[in-house]
């Protein structure tokens, strides 16, 4: 066990310390944080103060309630939020293009900072029967800006009409009120107090790590397996150790590296969501300002928690020895690229079929493929997270994937065994078949 | 134990159609330095393969140190130099050289203590963290040969533990082998440099297409080799020095340069016989030396054309 132990350790310092790992450890968590910082940063820039010249023209004191709701309109929630426009009225009653004629040379954003304005906005009587307001800006190109400023002149429209018709408008209000599916999971006959998108969002997200962690690593294993038959470093290990030690010392270091990094990663996303705001302050950038683009992690209970990791490494430690089997018959990367084909395969089919299964995660389908050992670490966390399989079928589940498990790393021993200390030409399928009777 | 530490016993090995080892038979005993020879393509690295249990023998039984050939399980009480080196290329030496000691079982502190005794006894303390990439391959091949003895084996076996060193290299190495066998150890090295075989080995077996061709102590094989040489220079009467070297039951071979010559005498013949012959023939005799064969002389005349059509490398594909 001590010699296992050597090569583990190995493997991971050895690993630890590359140059590939320490950026990737470090450019993944700076992406994710450019990734939620940015979308708020620069909408909270677009959302500056705006300063609006309000020409009035309306004999009707719209023109006085359009300035409240303009000085009423936040940026952000809270009590820190900032006003979102700066309004300046001008009484305008029958001049109004001759005012706002005078105005336009104030306006632009090379005017702004000597008291000019953003843009102005003129509205008349007309206004209400017709919905038409006249808007001159610097900043008319954005679609959101025009929507907001929309929003905040509707209801005062849609106020004063109802007016005239002689409805009361609170009332119609409260009529139009729209409805809105409030989606909440239920398991087990409980109330789990989840939203359905975030219950999606982490069934696809445990998928793709697994993915990514095979992808990522399993070649590493491969790899690293074909260097060592290109150095001949195997002949020493050999006469050393056993080759299913070899494999299994192999496997579970590169496997270590896996959850190291994967651990850094998590633990960055975590904090970064868990202090979102305070580090969105540190940027300048005011809470809630990036709005629907907020980072959100779904949260994970234990028990989940507890399936993901257990099928998580059950994955792991079945496509890594298929990996350290594909390594062990090649002599060149190119070669592997071909012979691992299979492999791929399954990786993929797993994959995919969470995309599939999340939407009828109790159908057939779903049930038949809890026990197909390969795509187990997949459909089963992806299954569970949406709903928590009964215990007999989860059990059974796991006895599958062990049962996989134990044979794949038996073939693979096999392979393993002949295939490091073969060179030469590529080994054939019926080489490998070979290999695993004679092994 | 019946005093040795290797026995083969009818080893064979074939590769795809071509016998690379051919009901090998040999027995090494305990202590002393052990020579493995022959040309290349001979069949020493398959046989040293087989005993280490890289690859398994199609006949014949091999056992190691009273057991049978699962060498793996006495892997920490064996230390192998493979013919290819093999080192992790990004590690530091002396990682490399702990690394390689845990893999036989020592404890990490006593390998990395053991590794520094050992590059700085052959002189690579100021390599020590650097990384193995970055040294010469004299040097590489040194930690190789750290990394097979740092775990103080019973038994050595080195495949071809010095080509490619310069002189002064070969000579610190040397050194080392021998202080090992001094010490108790038992060496079992594969070589085609005669010199070297000459210098170090106790004992020796040639080898040459898989096959035994001479086996023995070094004396004795040099004895039974000796005194069938003997070199010799006349000043007078060439011709009738001739004729007595004609005899052929005198006479097995001659290699005839006029005035001096070199014979190898026949079976039934001595050389007190030959001596008699040429003073009765007044040929003037100005040399005549039974010189005792060079092991390069022995594998020549043993392995004779052999050397010279060595099959093609063997690529191991079982």
């Amino acid at each position: 066990m001590r010699k296992v132990w050597a090569i583990i350790r190995r493997e991971f310092v050895e690993r630890v310390r590359t140059k590939a790992f320490i950026l990737g450890t470090l450019l993944f968590p700076l992406f994710m944080g450019a990734m939620f910082i940015l979308p708020g940063y620069l909408m909270s820039r677009s959302l500056g103060v705006k300063s609006v010249a309000l020409v009035d023209a309306t004999t009707s004191g719209l023109g006085a309630q359009v300035e409240t709701a303009f000085r009423a309109a936040r940026i952000g929630k809270g009590e820190k939020a900032k006003p979102r426009y700066d309004v300046t009225r001008v009484a305008a009653v029958g001049r109004a293009n001759a005012v706002r004629d005078s105005l336009v040379p104030m306006t632009g954003l090379s005017r702004k900072e000597a008291g000019g304005f953003d843009g102005i906005l003129v509205i008349s009587d007309s206004t209400v029967p017709t919905g038409k307001a006249a808007y001159y800006g610097a900043n008319v190109a954005s679609f959101d800006d025009m929507q907001e400023m929309e929003g905040t002149i509707r209801p005062i429209i849609i106020a004063r009409r109802l007016q005239t018709m002689g409805v009361d408008p609170a009332e119609v209000m409260k009529s139009v009120q729209g409805i809105d599916l409030v989606a909440t999971k239920v398991a087990d006959g409980k109330l789990t107090g989840e939203s359905g998108a975030a219950t999606f969002i982490l069934a696809y997200a445990m998928g793709f790590m697994l993915y990514f962690a095979l992808l990522l690593f399993g070649t590493q294993v491969m790899n690293s397996i074909i260097e060592e038959k290109n150095n001949r470093i195997v002949e020493v290990l050999a006469s050393s150790l056993t080759p299913f030690q070899m494999m299994l010392g192999k496997v579970a270091g590169v496997g270590l590296v896996a959850l190291f990094q994967i651990g850094i990663w998590a633990s960055v996303a975590t904090y970064l969501s868990t202090h979102q705001d305070k580090i969105l302050a540190a940027f300048g950038v005011a809470a809630g300002a990036g709005g629907k683009m907020a980072f959100a992690l779904p949260s994970m209970k234990p028990d989940l928690l507890f399936v993901f990791l257990l099928f998580f490494a059950l994955g792991f430690l079945l496509f890594a020895a298929a990996y350290a089997a594909v390594g062990a018959m090649c002599n060149t990367t190119q070669e592997a690229g071909q012979l691992q084909m299979p492999v791929m395969m399954f990786v993929l089919a797993g994959f995919f079929s969470v995309f599939a299964l999340v939407r009828d995660p109790n159908g057939t389908a779903a049930h038949v493929l809890t026990y197909v050992p390969m795509l187990t670490p997949f459909v089963v966390p992806m299954r569970y997270s949406i709903a928590p399989l009964p215990l007999p079928e989860l059990l059974l589940s796991t006895g599958a994937t062990v049962l996989g498990l134990i044979v794949v790393v038996w073939l693979a021993a096999r392979i393993y065994r002949v295939g490091i200390l073969s060179y030469g030409k590529k080994a054939t399928l019926r080489d490998m078949l070979r290999w695993i009777r004679t092994a | 134990m019946n005093g040795s530490v290797l026995q083969l016993d009818g080893v064979t090995k074939r590769f795809s159609g071509h016998t690379a080892v051919d009901a090998l038979s040999l027995e090494v005993p305990k202590g002393g330095i052990f020579g493995l020879l022959g040309p290349n393509g001979a069949g020493k690295s398959t046989t040293i393969r087989m005993i280490m249990n890289i690859i398994t023998p199609d006949e014949g039984r091999i056992s190691v140190l009273g057991r049978g050939s699962a060498s793996r399980e006495l892997s920490d009480r064996i230390g192998f130099l493979p013919e290819e080196r093999g080192l992790y290329k990004k590690m530091k030496v002396v990682d490399q050289l702990t690394f390689l000691g845990e893999a036989k079982g020592i404890r990490r502190a006593i390998a990395r203590r053991k590794a520094l005794a050992w590059l700085e006894r052959l002189g690579l303390h100021d390599w020590t963290l650097k990384r193995v990439e970055d040294l010469s391959k004299g040097m590489q091949q040194k930690v190789q040969f750290i990394g097979a003895l740092l775990h103080d084996p019973e038994l050595l076996i080195l495949d071809e533990p010095f080509s490619g060193l310069d002189p002064v290299n070969s000579q610190v190495m040397k050194d080392v082998v021998v202080e090992e066998a001094r010490q108790g150890r038992t060496v079992l090295f594969s070589t085609h440099i005669m010199e070297q075989a000459e210098r170090m080995c106790d004992r020796l077996v040639i080898i040459a297409r898989g096959r035994v061709v001479v086996e023995g102590a070094l004396a004795d094989v040099k004895r039974e080799f000796g005194g069938r040489h003997v070199a010799l220079a006349f000043t007078r009467n060439a011709d009738r020095a001739a004729k007595v070297l004609a005899d052929r039951s005198l006479i097995e071979k001659v290699d005839d340069y006029g005035a001096s010559a070199e014979v190898t005498l026949a079976p039934s013949g001595d050389a007190d016989r030959l001596l008699r012959a040429l003073v009765q023939e007044d040929v003037g005799l100005s040399r005549f030396e039974v010189v005792e064969a060079s092991l390069q002389s022995i594998f020549i005349a043993k392995v004779g054309a052999d050397a010279a059509t060595a099959p093609a490398k063997e690529v191991v594909h079982a």
